[in-house]
């Protein structure tokens, strides 16, 4: 609370976090609505293209909600970060103004045209839009990860007399080693949230028996994809991450993992609550030498710890940070274990019947958006305290002529609306799971 | 090159008045040509599936001004501080409202989003025409190259001065008038039977007070920022948007008075870029002019990138744009022509 931009980075904190539900969904979604749009048009087969129909009503739906709260963050950082637009506007404007020429445009022209517009268009025409919103949704992604990226590990610029950032090389800024590798971890991970709720919604019908023809297409789709995408979460993307953070990012890999003192042989804390004060973790499990292995391909190797490191550069909030690596990872791994036991029974045909594992399916769709914040809390605190690492401090950047009292009135304003929002969406989400696949009305 | 990312920025900024503006004005005549659940049915399905598409020309803009003159974008939203998480949660009760009100059919359901809609339209009219207005009069900007602003203060466009005054809010008024007009247009194009009727006798007393109001806000703007109308006098690439303005209002009202739906929304459409235009070509090259000291004024070259930085983005966005203008055109010939009077499902 003494940190004069509190307000300011609990509100971007908020609005990000829950902004980014939307978009991991409809990031998710595409590849697949493109796979069953494709599949209609290739067999003709009326069950492709319900499910089409039927998803593309639910990504109409959260698309609209990640629009709307998406732009507010773009609009933050001149309205609560104007120092940091003034010091970097000339760098990351860059790709914020490339997200919105290059992919935004091109997957709002189509979205509207792939939810509603099947009566009038072409099946290939309905098909190439499917083609251009899934575009549209993964370029959105690679450029505000590169701007992240620069975040996290600043390339391509110059510092000019002027004292601000200005972009020295467009090529190093894009093809950012960090921005490349958190692009394929973070897309792999959208697809678990796509692959999961598609499951989710097949164990839905198969376990109310009804629907039967459709709960086998989402059940048989959801799992593969979310096989495959909670495999390539963890390798090789998520160990790439890793092995940059170990790199570059000293002091957040040793708050990741609750490391205060360095040492040879470093150890993986399987559960344990870092005590910040006493400098040490209360009641770990760990496994010896796995950190040293996995950050630097040696169980010998060397991994320092926070005391290694300058006291204004750890980061500013240890505990999160270790909880959302932790959570994170977990979830991972229950990921992984969950769908491979439902590949399982799908390849020897019976996973509609098996309620167990219908039920686990269903009752696993919150997690891989929980696993998802996780894993954004962990990259986005691990950067503290810096707001470009190692160049711009968080503390920095902030509106100088914003006062607190401003920033919670609009913080308060944006939990209420978004709570609105989440309400609505939640509902609608419901009616269309219980009347979507049944409604008269072809697109 | 400066010249050219300020004429992107004002290019920008254009498309979205005219493109969202459609939609905007639909908004505010919604509860006025709609009588009942269907006839807004059809007002909502006339703004049809491309109101995101209108809305991202804003996040374009968002983003240019951020590439090309993060020194303008970091002033002026932190000084707009409260007005514009205003104009966010606008657009965000008008996107949820739009997007679905269609889902369920129920007469309460639909009636409640109708209202949203119409709400978030005038707050959204009346904001962005208080913005424009600010960026006309000016604001109260120190050395430091910051400012703050309150609402309101005294009222007057002098010293410190508020979001509101006597200015500002006429401009915004007239602003809402004007969105009215080009959304009445908008529906007379694309609506047949009762809401058609209603657009078209609304969109002729709209534009009657657009006319009347465009003398008062001009006579208003060459006393608050003369040097508006000396400038478009100084450069003959103003006279081009100021030739466009007049022949937009010029096939306006004979549209109007002809019937001829198309020409009469064309003509809004020219008359609206022609103004934006014009007025940013008249105040260039003061991007935020203060109203404290003349010398704190940021120029467009005073709060630009460095020219590297606005070279590369020169280079790429022609051909973003171009892209960008391409998708929307296949997609608005599909959408082309009268939208169904009769509610066959959502969709078209």
């Amino acid at each position: 609370m003494n940190d004069p931009y509190f307000w300011s980075r609990l509100q971007f904190g908020f609005t990000i976090t829950y902004h980014y539900l939307f978009p991991q969904l409809t990031m998710g979604l595409a590849p697949l609505l493109v796979i069953w749009k494709w599949r209609a048009l290739r067999t003709g087969e009326a069950r492709y293209a319900q499910a089409a129909r039927f998803w593309a009503k639910i990504f109409g739906l959260t698309f609209a909600v990640g629009v709307v709260t998406g732009i507010p963050m773009e609009f933050q950082f001149g309205t609560n970060w104007a120092g940091f637009t003034r010091y970097s506007g000339g760098v990351i404007g860059q790709t914020l103004a490339m997200e919105g020429m290059f992919a935004f445009f091109l997957e709002s022209a189509f979205v509207g045209a792939l939810v509603w517009g099947e009566r009038r268009l072409s099946p290939r025409t309905h098909f190439l839009a499917a083609v251009g919103v899934a575009l549209g949704s993964w370029l959105s992604g690679y450029f505000i990860l590169v701007t992240n990226a620069f975040m996290q590990h600043p390339t391509g610029y110059a510092l000019a007399a002027d004292g601000r950032l200005h972009l020295a090389d467009l090529g190093a800024y894009l093809g950012n080693r960090w921005a490349l590798v958190m692009f394929t971890h973070n897309q792999a991970a959208a697809l678990v949230t796509g692959g999961f709720v598609v499951a989710a919604v097949g164990a839905f019908y198969a376990l109310r028996r009804e629907h039967l023809d459709s709960a086998r297409l989402f059940l048989r789709t959801g799992v593969i994809v979310g096989l495959a995408a909670s495999a390539l979460v963890a390798f090789p993307t998520g160990d790439a991450q890793a092995k940059l953070v170990a790199q570059y990012q000293g002091p957040a890999l040793a708050g990741m993992e609750g490391r205060f003192h360095s040492g040879a042989r470093a150890e993986i804390n399987l559960i344990g609550q870092p005590n910040v004060r006493e400098q040490r973790l209360d009641n770990p499990i760990r496994i010896p030498g796995l950190l040293s292995f996995l950050a630097f391909g040696h169980v010998e190797s060397d991994v320092r710890g926070l005391d290694s490191f300058a006291r204004d550069t750890w980061p500013t909030d240890i505990e999160i940070l270790y909880y959302s690596f932790h959570i994170m990872a977990g979830l991972g791994t229950v990921f992984m274990v969950l769908m491979l036991a439902a590949a399982a029974q799908l390849f020897r045909g019976r996973l509609p019947e098996s309620r167990v594992l219908l039920w686990l399916l269903l009752m696993a769709f919150p997690f891989p958006f929980i696993a998802n914040t996780a894993g954004w809390c962990a990259a986005e605190l691990g950067r503290q305290p810096w707001l470009i690492y190692g160049l711009f401090r968080t503390d920095q950047g902030g509106s100088a002529v914003v006062s607190s009292g401003d920033t919670v009135f609009t913080l308060l304003g944006f939990l209420g609306l978004y709570f609105v929002v989440g309400v609505v969406y939640l509902g609608l989400f419901w009616r269309e799971l219980l009347h979507g696949q049944t409604e008269a009305d072809h697109g | 090159m400066v010249e050219l990312a300020y004429a992107i920025v004002v290019l920008l900024l254009t498309g979205f008045v005219i493109l969202d503006g459609w939609d905007i004005g639909a908004g505010l005549i919604h509860f006025a040509v709609g009588r009942n659940e269907a006839e807004r049915g059809l007002v909502i399905r006339a703004i049809g599936p491309l109101w995101v598409w209108h809305e991202v020309w804003l996040v374009a803009l968002g983003g240019v001004l951020f590439a090309a003159f993060p020194a303008v974008l970091a002033s002026a939203f932190a000084g707009f501080y409260l007005a514009l998480f205003l104009l966010l949660w606008s657009l965000i009760l008008r996107g949820v409202a739009l997007e679905v009100r269609g889902l369920v059919r129920d007469p309460l359901w639909r009636e409640a989003w109708d209202f949203a809609f119409a709400v978030a339209s005038l707050l959204l009219a009346l904001l962005i025409g208080a913005a424009l207005g600010n960026v006309l009069r000016g604001v109260p900007l120190g050395a430091s190259g910051d400012f703050t602003l309150a609402f309101f203060t005294n009222f007057r466009v002098q010293g410190t001065v508020g979001i509101l005054d006597w200015y500002t809010l006429s401009i915004a008024g007239f602003f809402v008038t004007l969105l009215g007009a080009h959304g009445a247009s908008y529906l007379a194009v694309k609506t047949t039977g009762p809401v058609h009727d209603r657009s078209e006798r609304l969109a002729r007393w709209l534009w009657f007070a657009v006319l009347a109001l465009l003398v008062v806000t001009c006579a208003e703007t060459a006393v608050v920022r003369p040097e508006l109308f000396a400038g478009i006098g100084r450069r003959p690439l103003a006279w081009l948007p100021a030739g466009v303005f007049g022949a937009g209002t010029a096939l306006a009202v004979i549209g109007q008075w002809r019937r001829r739906e198309r020409a009469a929304f064309l003509g809004s459409c020219l008359l609206i870029g022609g103004l934006m235009a014009a007025g940013a070509a008249g105040i260039y090259p003061v991007m935020l002019k203060s109203t404290l000291d003349p010398a704190a004024s940021i120029t467009a070259a005073g709060g630009a990138t460095d020219a590297a930085g606005l070279r590369v983005a020169l280079l790429w966005w022609p051909l973003a744009f171009g892209l960008a203008v391409s998708y929307a055109l296949i997609v608005y010939r599909h959408y082309r022509g009268k939208v169904p009077a009769t509610d066959s499902g959502p969709g078209y």
